[in-house]
């Protein structure tokens, strides 16, 4: 058996107690921005039995006039969907940056007419009874792609 | 001696005795071949996580409008992201892992990943998002590299509690996943034990990430309902796993494996990192001597058919036609 001192051991409890008072705060007190001693909350709220869920999404239409979706992902835009999600009230307050997901969606896709105009859009599904209800989509905001 | 003086002798006894208990518990003396073994594994998997999980640094840092630094990248003044720099940390990255998994210079090569993958992982989440899959894998990537030098590496013979801390330290990151994620559920509900179980959570999730499994669940909230009843209760209970051992801890791993499995199922969310971390409770010590045992089977079976001349092997069975 490989030998340890006492103070091997006591730094090694010291540091393991820590620790679990760092977690437990984190959870108990603060909030996201101080991982990983944050709380984890994925998936930890509790949406009412007539909830209104949202999916986020960015819409664009090309220069052939079609509309079409960017899938918010990182093969395809190079930012996920929960980032986007995350910036809506900066998108709000200034469309253009929308521009980060035009811009992803272009350079992996050279072949694809240019970009003209972008919408940030969501589709609403309402909660009746706990079960899924009626479904509408809402836009958010739009940007002109500069000439 | 006087009755005083037995009474203080049995007392620090006493507390002697609960120092030594809890020192055991936290470190308990465990085969360092378990520890040199979880490191080619954690090492390796980094280096599928940069591709397949947090896989999205390199691309977000080309963004730095969207940029939004945590607290730890605050606290340590950490240059905002950029593509070099991720660029950078990937590389770094790459070359760690792959000397840190052959258990080479496990503190040097520990540690510099150890530190590479959270600010890798922290540039991936300052982007909004901020993902709970990745606690145990890394802390198990902090304290991996404290055991040191294990001499003879996979076929190590030595115990230590230098290992049995570090993997308990890996424990309690994967216990804590599913305790602490009870405890926020309590507190979001404000502090409320039904709150979250009684809420439209799964059906919430299942509109967002519709897949095949979960579309079948939805005209049955009433199920989903008794499914968030029962993670919620496992969540919560969870840190009794911490002194389960034998069957019942293999019962407990199976139990939360499978969750996981089912979750992916349901909701395409894995939680690899921590799913893999729970072999941080396994007899890892025991898989250099049987895939030693695998592979000279197979030699054995090769080096006969390429002669002609079968060779008899205590318990085997022949293969060929001529034995």
């Amino acid at each position: 058996m490989r030998p340890i001192s006492r103070r091997a051991l006591a730094w090694r409890i010291v540091v393991a107690l820590v620790g679990i008072g760092l977690l437990l705060n984190g959870s108990l007190r603060m909030s996201d921005d101080v991982w990983p001693f944050g709380p984890l909350s994925q998936y930890a709220f509790s949406p009412a039995k007539d909830a209104t869920i949202v999916i986020t999404r960015v819409e664009a239409r090309l220069a052939d006039g079609r509309r079409i979706d960017l899938p918010l992902n990182v093969e395809s835009v190079g930012i996920g969907r929960a980032e986007v999600e995350a910036r809506i009230p900066q998108i709000l307050a200034d469309p253009s940056l929308l521009e980060a997901v035009v811009q992803g969606w272009t350079v992996r896709h050279p072949t694809e007419p240019a970009v003209q105009q972008a919408w940030l859009v969501q589709d609403e599904t309402r909660l009746a009874g706990g079960r899924p209800g009626p479904k509408r989509v809402v836009e958010l905001a739009g940007w002109q792609v500069p000439g | 001696m006087t009755a005083a003086g037995t009474a203080s002798a049995s007392a620090s006894g006493t507390a002697g005795g609960a120092a030594q208990a809890i020192a055991g518990w936290f470190a308990p003396v465990v085969p360092q071949s378990r520890v040199a073994v979880l490191r080619t594994i954690c090492y390796l998997f980094v280096v599928i996580d940069m591709h397949l999980i947090v896989r999205d640094p390199i691309p977000l840092s080309a963004h730095p409008e969207l940029y939004q630094p945590l607290f730890v990248e605050r606290l340590f003044r950490l240059p905002p992201p950029s593509v070099p720099l991720a660029t950078t940390l990937y590389v770094v990255l790459l070359a760690g892992c792959a000397i840190a998994a052959a258990n080479r210079l496990p503190r040097v090569a520990g540690f510099t990943v150890a530190a590479a993958f959270s600010w890798w992982t922290a540039i991936g989440m300052s982007y909004g998002k901020v993902d709970h899959d990745h606690l145990p894998l890394v802390v198990a990537l902090w304290v991996l590299p404290t055991v040191g030098v294990i001499e003879g590496r996979w076929r190590s013979t030595q115990s230590s509690a230098q290992a049995g801390w570090a993997l308990k330290c890996i424990q309690i990151g994967v216990i804590f996943t599913y305790f602490l994620s009870a405890l926020t559920k309590i507190r979001s509900g404000g502090w409320s034990l039904t709150s979250w179980p009684d809420s439209s959570i799964l059906m919430w999730a299942i509109v967002r990430r519709p897949h095949f499994l979960g579309q079948l669940l939805m005209s049955h909230p009433d199920l989903l309902h008794a499914m968030q009843w029962m993670s919620f209760t496992a969540e919560l209970t969870s840190f009794v796993v911490l002194w389960f051992r034998g069957r019942l801890l293999l019962a407990a791993a199976v139990f939360w494996l499978g969750f996981h499995v089912f979750t992916t199922a349901l909701l395409f969310i894995t939680f690899a990192p921590t799913a893999l971390c729970w072999l941080a409770f396994a007899p890892l010590e025991r898989l250099g001597p049987w895939l030693r045992g695998v592979i000279a089977g197979w030699r054995q079976r090769a080096g006969r058919r390429a002669t002609g001349h079968p060779v008899a092997v205590l318990g085997d069975q022949p293969v060929d036609g001529s034995g």
